[in-house]
């Protein structure tokens, strides 16, 4: 009896073990292809989405990101209802992005933040080859715009010949400037730019910063010197608030950047000489006190709060920083004005590089039915909404959108997709016409730009009650995009371009290890605490531990792109 | 000598009360400031003025907290999950650790089952291999997420397990000699016991559910899902990530419009009401329980 | 004689019979009673269990578990040549340790001060204001830390204020390890104190009345009446958070650490959380998380056997 019970236990064990294995291989293997509602009951073709958000996505109530002006347009025009497999910003959106990907099941369509992202996705065979479905159904406008990059836009996407996603462009933002305030200029009568070619000088920007930590204009008691972010240094100029990349283009050197030097090989930009003068610059303005005592330790908020205080009155930062970094001194200060000037390199000119044209790519999943719609909704964004010449008429939410100032992640695409001048040229050939009365407010078509002639009107008009947001658009447009186009026409920018973007594997590695050496040195070096010279053994220290490698991989991947 | 002895008990009073107090106070302050942080206005908060009495009085940010559909939506689910998940645990709980409670010989296969459950806790699969299974399952974005991964609770288990085996036995027997079976002496007998040692185990499970920010992060997909934490958590976005993201100057714009210290503060202070008006109610009943849980013998 | 055996005979068995009888049903609705339980515990963690097969092979998720290449210890190997594991691993130990020595002495330090405290009133508010902070999430605790605790925080305003240099506790990997242990002490020691207030309570008063009697002063009565009395229950707490030890504090970390303080605050669990699942290597974050499992199981298993040796009571 007993024996009998054994064996029916163990029998037991051995099925209920068996069955487990069994439920388990159907219980997580997800590796069988992926099926999706492609059609909803009126017959729409369903495209699944991963979507970038921002925070203040200023949607009128009872629209979504999934459901808004911009979906229903997507319905309305190309039969396709939207359904949005996640939604998430940053870090978020990151993990949404490696959750969806571990279990095999990509949205139809989604954004992808970086190149080597599209390399993973393009080796491992997850996304849809685009080059067929481009030729047939791109615009011809939307093309123009992707060869206005010299060809670099496609080519980044492009992996054997097949172009594997739908490239965001990023137009130029140099120079990073150096924003004044006007007021206290006037107030204590200093002189700059006497050429007037909005170029000034070190020792122009020098005898400034000391008038100003002299003579406390803002009235605090407390004065502090330019300040800047303890990482100062960022890859592009749209980020480049705060940082030192004006100063360091007077040496012409271009931190963070890989470029060529004299004789023709590959640096670091952070490890040229042009970089060591600039950081001796900023250890003189430590030691004179026009550099802010506690660099290195204050944070973001710290120096926002700085500005808005009326401590300081020297920033460094793109043309568009007025709009959301600014505009918080102009609340607290209704006499507070801005003026941008950029510094002047040795060689008499402003020395820039060109950004990488490339931003974020937006891909379709491998076997999905419909990857022409991915050109189609590409179409109407970004050539039908943006070149429409009545927005109010033919397409009205979206005008009303615009008004709101509704936030550009809502689109079923977040990224952009302009022709590498189209900031300038709306400038000169739209705003500047605008402002000066050559053409009428409404003979501007593209409504984001009519909105913003329309503002800053309004600030020129009655500058002292004028609102905010009129202040900044004054600023960031007459004065930020109107220096860059000044320094353009007058031929006065000295261009460097990066010989390289991307990242290899080594600085996947070791890249975050890099730039905390770079970043804690700098500080070091800018605040006393290593003597000048202490920068050679950053230089060395940097190759050592993994620089070198990273410039033998790029020297690599350069040849093999031959 | 009795004197010095009655001056020297007097100073060891003093500082006795003086650091219990202190440090009373250094669990307080920080809350308060919090609390005061929220009803200050915006710029007196980024100037770091605000100390233990708000700065330029506003009861603005809670306003905004009034009109936040996403915040209430938040705090809804986890209402709702709270409440489910005290549900299931507590039935599973009572219903594991009576069979549990009794020894080897009247429950064959007990310690397989102890051993099953303690193996559990001390080993798991990982984030990916879980999330697969509740992918698989199609609870995704579903409240079921939230409350069934983590249905049995372990730890309570064995909590209750051991108070269940202090009970006197002769209740046991007297409610078997009435012909009781063992669901009936659970719910007559057991339960009715063991309630302050049920109520600390409830708070447990209330706690861990309102609390826990990683599970809503993992398997919601879309802001509107989050529970009340994972969406407080998702609001700390700082300007130097977006900057070094790329972020458009659009979007900067419109979130320095709303990244305001006030506001996130009075959110905090709103996800933590709940926990602060359950939480005197059963500060009896935990002290009890967990007394009775470690010191009895 | 044998007709009376056989109907007593007869009457036993019947009587074995309901009993065997009974029991069975009895035993039945134990198990059932398990049944609920035990499938949630199927499902959410035994099958994931099996998940372990991607840390010994190169896993692709298009290609599934039973497609994926078998490459065996080839992840194990790796990770232990990355200088980072020995770094996460010593972090996750200095955190775990510091905050449990730490923790515990100061709820032992705390319960024997509330002890003296006579006032019935100021005592129980203190304990409510005390007991507070176990019951908040970090998520809710992380801006708590942040706002006191940045450059502009309240912590280096009074630093300033005294003339003192500003410390950078969130961003400099001397401070940030000890933050993280001092705020969660702060955090718990309240709540861990009830179990040895519990205890000192519990020590029959008549002992320190006869020492108060035979001369000892209060530090005296405390040093050789209560800390005995409590040794037990520290003991028994110290053993029973060993098992925790890998578990230095995810919710904590995540909330509190930046890329700046990765080096000293990257635990265990951050890490798999970072290269595992956000940098999608699936196959070596599960090794790293098998790693943590068969370590923690074997502390377990050793709290375990101490708790039996040394005390009365076991965990299991």
């Amino acid at each position: 009896m007993k024996k009998d019970r054994k064996i029916l236990k163990q029998m037991a064990t051995l099925s209920i073990a068996s069955m487990l294995t069994v439920s388990l291989a159907a219980c997580m293997d997800s590796s069988s292809p992926q099926e999706s509602a492609t059609t909803t009951e009126d017959g729409k073709t369903v495209i699944t989405m991963g979507r970038v958000t921002a925070a203040n996505s200023k949607l009128p109530e009872g629209d979504t990101y999934e459901n808004n002006a911009y979906t229903r347009l997507v319905e309305e025009k190309l039969n396709a209802k939207i359904v949005n497999q996640f939604e998430a910003e940053g870090e978020d959106y990151d993990r949404q992005v490696a959750l969806a990907i571990a279990s095999s099941e990509l949205p139809d369509m989604m954004r992808v933040n970086s190149k080597d992202e599209l390399k993973e996705l393009v080796e491992n065979d997850l996304i849809a080859d685009l080059t067929e479905v481009y030729e047939q159904h791109a615009s011809d406008y939307i093309k123009e715009v992707y060869e206005s990059y010299d060809g670099r836009s496609l080519a980044d996407a492009t992996f054997d010949d097949r172009l594997m996603a739908v490239p965001a462009t990023v137009g130029a933002n140099a120079p990073n400037m150096v924003w004044i305030r006007q007021d206290w200029i006037e107030e204590l009568e200093l002189t700059l730019d006497d050429d007037g070619d909005s170029l000034i000088t070190l020792e122009e920007l020098e005898q400034t910063a000391k008038a100003f930590v002299e003579n406390d204009p803002g009235d605090t008691g407390n004065p502090v010197g330019i300040p800047f972010a303890h990482w100062l240094n960022a890859g592009d100029y749209g980020g480049s608030a705060l940082t030192m990349s004006s100063l360091a283009g007077v040496f012409n050197a271009h931190p963070r950047h890989y470029v060529k030097d004299e004789n023709g090989n590959i640096v670091y930009g952070s490890t040229t000489e042009g970089m060591k003068q600039s950081l001796g610059v900023l250890n003189e303005w430590f030691n004179n006190g026009i550099l802010d005592p506690q660099f290195g330790t204050r944070t973001w908020d710290d120096i926002m709060a700085l500005l808005t205080n009326g401590q300081t009155g020297i920033v460094t930062g793109p043309w568009h920083i007025p709009d959301w970094g600014l505009s918080a001194v102009r609340e607290m200060d209704k006499n507070a004005e801005f003026v941008a000037y950029t510094l002047k390199g040795e060689n008499g000119k402003a020395n820039v590089y060109h950004e990488n044209p490339t931003g974020q790519f937006i891909v379709v999943r491998k076997d999905y039915e419909h990857p022409e719609l991915a050109i189609k909704i590409l179409n109407l964004f970004y050539d039908e909404i943006g070149n429409a010449t009545d927005l109010e008429a033919d397409y009205p939410e979206i005008a009303k959108y615009s008004e709101l100032g509704v936030d550009g992640s809502t689109r079923p695409f977040n990224i952009e997709v302009y022709k590498a001048t189209s900031t300038l040229d709306d400038f000169s050939d739209l705003i500047v016409p605008a402002v000066n009365g050559d053409i009428s407010i409404d003979d501007i078509t593209k409504a984001g730009i009519k909105t913003d002639a329309k503002t800053i009107l309004e600030y020129i008009e009655d500058p002292e009650n004028a609102e905010t947001s009129a202040w900044s658009k004054y600023h960031s447009r007459m004065k930020g995009i109107g220096l860059i186009e000044k320094l353009t026409n007058e031929g006065t920018f000295n261009w460097t371009t990066p010989v390289y973007y991307g990242t290899t594997p080594t600085m996947e590695k070791k890249g975050a290890n890099l730039l905390k050496l770079e970043e804690e040195d700098f500080i070091k070096i800018v605040t006393g605490t290593e003597p000048l010279d202490y920068f050679d053994r950053f230089v060395s220290n940097w190759k050592k531990q993994g620089g070198d490698e990273i410039i033998a991989e790029i020297e690599t991947e350069l040849a093999e792109q031959q | 000598m009795v004197e010095n002895n009655r001056i020297s008990a007097r100073i060891g009073r003093i500082v006795i009360y003086t650091i219990v107090i202190s440090l009373g106070l250094v669990c307080l302050l920080p809350l308060w400031n919090i609390v005061a942080i929220s009803f200050s206005s915006s710029e007196a908060v980024t100037a770091n003025a605000v100390g233990l009495i708000p700065v330029n009085f506003t009861t603005e940010t809670y306003k905004l907290i009034m009109e936040d559909t996403q915040f209430w939506r938040s705090f809804g689910i986890s209402v709702q999950r709270v409440f489910l998940s005290l549900l299931i645990n507590m039935v599973l709980i009572v219903l594991m650790a009576y069979p549990l409670s009794k020894s080897k010989r009247v429950f064959k296969g007990r310690n397989i089952y102890m051993n099953l459950l303690i193996f559990s806790m001390l080993f798991n699969g990982g984030m990916i291999p879980t999330f697969l299974v509740v992918k698989n399952l199609e609870m995704l974005n579903t409240i079921w997420s939230l409350v069934l991964p983590g249905a049995v609770q372990v730890f309570s288990i064995i909590l209750i397990m051991n108070f269940f085996v202090g009970v006197p036995k002769s209740l046991e027997e007297a409610a078997i000699m009435d012909g009781a079976n063992p669901l009936q002496i659970l719910l007559k007998v057991y339960i009715p016991i063991s309630l302050p040692a049920l109520a600390t185990v409830a708070l447990f499970s209330i706690v861990g559910n309102w609390n826990d920010f990683f599970s809503g992060l993992i398997y919601m997909t879309k802001v509107s899902n989050y529970p009340l934490m994972t969406y407080i958590q998702s609001l700390s976005i700082s300007i130097e990530e977006m900057l070094k993201s790329g972020a458009s100057a659009n979007s900067l714009e419109n979130m320095m419009q709303v990244s305001n210290k006030n506001l996130n503060a009075a959110k905090i202070v709103v996800s933590i009401i709940p926990l602060l008006v359950i939480y005197p109610m059963l500060q009896k009943y935990f002290i009890h329980g967990i007394v009775v849980g470690s010191v009895k013998e | 004689m044998s007709v009376q055996t056989a109907k007593t005979a007869n009457l036993e068995n019947a009587e074995t019979m309901k009993q065997k009888k009974k029991w069975l049903t009895t035993n039945s609705m134990y198990h059932l009673m398990m049944l609920p339980g035990m499938i949630f515990l199927l499902i959410f963690s035994y099958i994931p269990m099996f998940g372990i097969i991607m840390a010994f092979q190169d896993y692709i998720p298009a290609k599934g578990m039973l497609g994926s290449k078998f490459v065996g210890l080839e992840h194990f190997i790796y990770m232990f040549q990355l200088p980072d594991i020995g770094q996460v691993f010593k972090n996750t130990m200095v955190i775990a340790f510091g905050k449990i020595l730490l923790g515990t002495f100061a709820a032992i330090v705390f319960s024997i001060l509330l002890n003296e405290i006579r006032v019935k009133f100021l005592k129980k508010s203190i304990q409510t204001v005390v007991y507070l902070p176990h019951f908040l999430s970090w998520v809710v605790l992380a801006a708590v830390v942040i706002n006191m605790f940045s450059l502009d925080g309240t912590v280096n305003q009074m630093l300033t204020f005294l003339g003192l240099e500003k410390l950078n506790f969130l961003g400099s990997n001397s401070l940030f390890q000890p933050l993280l242990i001092g705020t969660d002490v702060w955090k718990e020691f309240g709540f861990n104190s009830i179990v040895y207030l519990a205890a000192i309570t519990a020590v029959d008063p008549g002992q320190h009345e006869a020492a108060s009697i035979d001369g000892a002063n209060w530090w005296r009565r405390v040093w050789h009446i209560t800390l005995p009395s409590m040794l037990p229950i520290i003991l028994l707490l110290a053993i029973l958070s060993l098992p925790n030890i890998l578990n230095a504090g995810f919710d904590q970390v995540y909330n509190l650490y930046t890329p700046m303080v990765y080096e000293s605050g990257d635990i265990l669990d951050t890490y798999v959380y970072r290269i595992g699942l956000l940098g999608r290597e699936y196959s070596f974050g599960t090794a790293v998380g098998i790693f943590k499992s068969i370590i923690g199981m074997i502390l377990i298993i050793s709290a375990n056997e101490m708790a039996k040796k040394y005390t009365d009571r076991k965990l299991f």
